[in-house]
């Protein structure tokens, strides 16, 4: 069940319903709803898997409870190492497993040895990566002291497997979260439409930006060696805008929705493409991710304490380990260490905090320069998403060497029997209406509402892709 | 809450309101069109004369050559669309005698469109801006599962379909921008093509007693039009030709041609002959119907 299905749109009013005008006696029972749409929500894919989201939500309760009570330390570290080891046990037998047979049985025979692996025949459960993520921050919060242990199981697991961000995130907190969940919720009717002006805008990233953007970026990326080199530069551009619109839309969606609910979930995306540099990128890129990495990986190794080495060590871990989290593919570990290149030279200069306030461009000479920084980061980000929407490095490296090699610039009919320029118009309008936009959370609200909320919906009805292409990108991570 | 409900409801009748100004304008622009495709074209033309029409898929409009039939004298257009099945070939022939026209011989194409009697997808959604206008497509899509939805729900057709009859199509329809399916009487010529898949296999291909074509040949004889069924040359590598036999044993008095024009070199794919087959196929065709011994 997508958001932006049939099902979903008679899903989510019968869960407001009972919400509201059913359940609402109290937060027990708003919670036991909740958990309930969750449960079904996620067993429309595949109900088998629901038992490992419930093992997995079971698993930390439990072990976070142990961890609290625990009177030793060898105790704690027990419960703790239990909990991460199973943790990261099925995410690595589910998501790792054949990509580190496969790697190995290639080494291997690459020395000679010829050898030919046992592959498991294993599907990988929708959003296991971003409710593993959830446990784990809950788990390694807990034996860091931040935190309590949560000892309601029903509040638990609303925190691990509330439907809006269950299959792609945002990574929550339990800081952020659970609070929420301990409480009633009250209807509040600015927030509600709120949550519809985000939820529509969201819709519009997806349907009429990214699932357009997709159907040209493969055309272009499935048949790149007859491309040209105007084509290749495109197709690298598309696909940045598909995997924005559709995982920056999947989030406005859910944080929209929650909103419906009376729950804030934490912001995923902050205009990314307005960043002047690459470390302001991450900042604003798939952001409950990076602070994830940030608080879990980059600061226990030591962060920027121990000096520019470790500093960059560190950075080089986290970005290679963000690669291998979105998939089992070399394609995406290259994608990680190309963006800690990019990474490099800021850390080196000390400059990769110098643009945290939002941007803003007038008629003047500074102005050029941060237009121009802005082009250049776009460029780069680009240059590295080629190697994530190929299917191997060797095809991304020959999709590079086309691009620079060919020098034909015309625009090209595709196989989807469109040309570039329909597309590259949409796209100039969509960043017009983001860069107006981009000091708020979404374009609808604010003057005229209704009428924007209008044109909004005009435009996934009359603009919208909805023959060729519906799945998330980020549901296969 | 209230209020919020009162939005929700303020919401849901702009939505309602954008769609039915959005279908009626979309409807509007196709109702305009006649020089975008062939569907279009017929349903915006009013009556005419022909001695002969072709009707079918690629396989008829790949292989008849209108152009050698005005020559011997013979009013003709090729109405054949790539990728249509019989569901669209029949509500074409319907819509052509709601439009009066009088024709005197229809040559079809009936070969593997008999082993399907669903509609092509790609190809009836081009039908579905007229739903409204006209009672003969409406009556025909009425037997398909959502033609409640199509029907009664305002732009749905347009949106399910939006890659054949969207916003791009309306544009393109606005402007009166010209595409080349009109243009050699209907026939689209196909080049030799040197790496062209020679071979085919046909063998799951099962022939049925199929309602639309029943339906051509009833709409035929009550009209008094001569019918020309016709199963047109495949290449010879080509795995499970006895479906041209089998068809045959249902239909007898579909003309058997499957294997009229032989040699790759005439072939365009296996499935598809180029110009110079072409020619010599309708070449065979004309001596065998249209000139007198």
């Amino acid at each position: 069940m997508f958001f932006n299905s049939f099902a979903f749109a008679i899903f989510l009013p019968i869960v407001f319903i009972l919400y509201w005008f059913v359940f609402n006696k109290n937060k027990s029972t708003q919670n036991a709803l909740l958990i309930i749409a969750s449960y079904y929500f996620y067993s429309c894919w595949d109900w088998r898997f629901l038992f490992l989201l419930v093992f997995s939500t079971f698993l930390d309760y439990y072990t976070g409870i142990q961890i609290e009570k625990a009177k030793k330390e060898s105790i704690r570290k027990f419960w703790f190492w239990l909990s991460i080891s199973v943790n990261l046990g099925f995410l690595g037998v589910f998501k790792y497993y054949n990509f580190f047979a496969d790697s190995f049985s290639d080494l291997l025979n690459g020395f000679g040895l010829q050898t030919s692996p046992l592959l498991l025949n294993v599907i990988l459960p929708v959003g296991i990566s971003f409710y593993t993520f959830h446990g784990l921050s809950y788990v390694i919060d807990i034996y860091l002291k931040r935190i309590k242990a949560e000892y309601n199981f029903v509040d638990y697991s609303l925190f691990v497997s509330y439907f809006p961000l269950l299959v792609a995130g945002p990574i929550e907190r339990a800081t952020h979260l659970l609070p929420q969940v301990k409480i009633k919720r009250e209807f509040n009717y600015q927030k509600a439409k709120e949550g519809i002006f985000q939820f529509i805008w969201g819709l519009v990233k997806k349907v009429v930006i990214a699932d357009t953007c997709a159907t040209y970026a493969n055309a272009i990326f499935d048949n790149y060696s007859s491309m040209n080199s105007l084509s290749l530069l495109l197709g690298a551009v598309y696909f940045a805008f598909q995997i924005y619109g559709d995982f920056s839309g999947y989030s406005d969606m859910a944080l929209g929705m929650s909103k419906l609910f009376g729950i804030d979930l934490l912001r995923n995306f902050n205009y990314p493409y307005f960043s002047r540099d690459i470390a302001e990128f991450w900042r604003r890129w798939h952001i409950s991710l990076s602070s994830w990495f940030r608080d879990y990986l980059y600061i226990p190794l030591g962060g920027s304490s121990g000096g520019m080495a470790m500093k960059i060590r560190n950075t080089f871990i986290i970005f290679l380990v963000s690669g291998f989290w979105h998939g089992a593919n070399w394609t995406f570990i290259v994608w990680g260490f190309i963006n800690a290149l990019y990474f490099l030279p800021l850390l080196l200069l000390k400059k990769n905090r110098s643009n945290i306030e939002m941007v803003s461009l007038n008629w003047d000479l500074k102005s050029v320069n941060i237009f121009f920084n802005i082009v250049i980061t776009f460029a780069i980000t680009c240059f590295a998403w080629i190697f994530f929407r190929a299917k191997s490095i060797g095809e991304a490296f020959s999709y590079i060497k086309r691009m620079f090699t060919n020098r034909e610039f015309n625009f090209q009919f595709l196989a989807n029997d469109r040309s570039n320029y329909e597309l590259v118009s949409m796209i100039f309008v969509f960043v017009l209406i983001e860069w107006r936009s981009r000091t708020q959370v979404e374009p609808i609200s604010g003057k005229w509402s209704l009428l924007k909320l209008a044109l909004a919906m005009v435009a996934i009805a009359a603009f919208g892709t909805f023959s060729d292409y519906k799945e998330f990108i980020y549901f296969q991570f | 809450m209230k209020n919020f409900l009162i939005y929700l409801v303020k919401i849901i009748g702009v939505l309602f309101l954008s769609l039915v100004i959005l279908d009626g304008l979309y409807t509007l622009v196709f109702l305009q069109s006649k020089n975008r495709g062939k569907i279009e074209t017929v349903f915006n033309s009013g009556p005419e004369k022909y001695d002969v029409i072709i009707l079918g898929s690629s396989r008829a409009n790949n292989h008849f050559v209108s152009q050698m039939f005005e020559d011997k004298g013979l009013k003709t257009f090729n109405f054949g669309i790539s990728g249509s099945h019989l569901f669209e070939t029949s509500l074409l022939l319907k819509l052509m005698i709601e439009r009066k026209y009088k024709i005197k011989n229809i040559i079809l194409d009936a070969d593997l469109s008999i082993a399907n009697f669903k509609q092509s997808e790609g190809v009836s959604a081009k039908f579905l801006p007229y739903i409204h206008n006209s009672n003969v497509i409406k009556e025909h899509f009425m037997s398909e599962e959502d033609f409640d939805a199509l029907y009664y729900i305002p732009f749905y057709r347009y949106i399910k379909y939006e890659n054949k009859i969207g916003f791009r199509e309306v544009f393109y329809t606005a402007i009166h921008k010209k595409t080349n399916v009109l243009e050699n009487l209907g026939f689209y010529s196909l080049s030799k093509n040197k790496k062209g898949n020679m071979k085919n296999d046909i063998r799951a291909l099962k022939p049925i007693q199929n309602k639309y074509y029943d339906e051509i040949k009833k709409i035929c004889a009550e009209n008094h039009i001569n019918l020309i069924a016709v199963m047109t040359p495949m290449c010879s590598n080509t795995k499970g030709l006895d479906y041209f036999e089998k068809v045959k044993k249902i239909y007898p008095e579909i003309h058997n041609y499957e294997n009229a024009v032989e040699g790759d070199q005439y072939f365009s794919s296996c499935g598809h002959m180029n110009d110079a087959g072409a020619r010599l196929f309708t070449t065979r065709i004309l001596n065998d119907f249209f000139i007198k011994k």
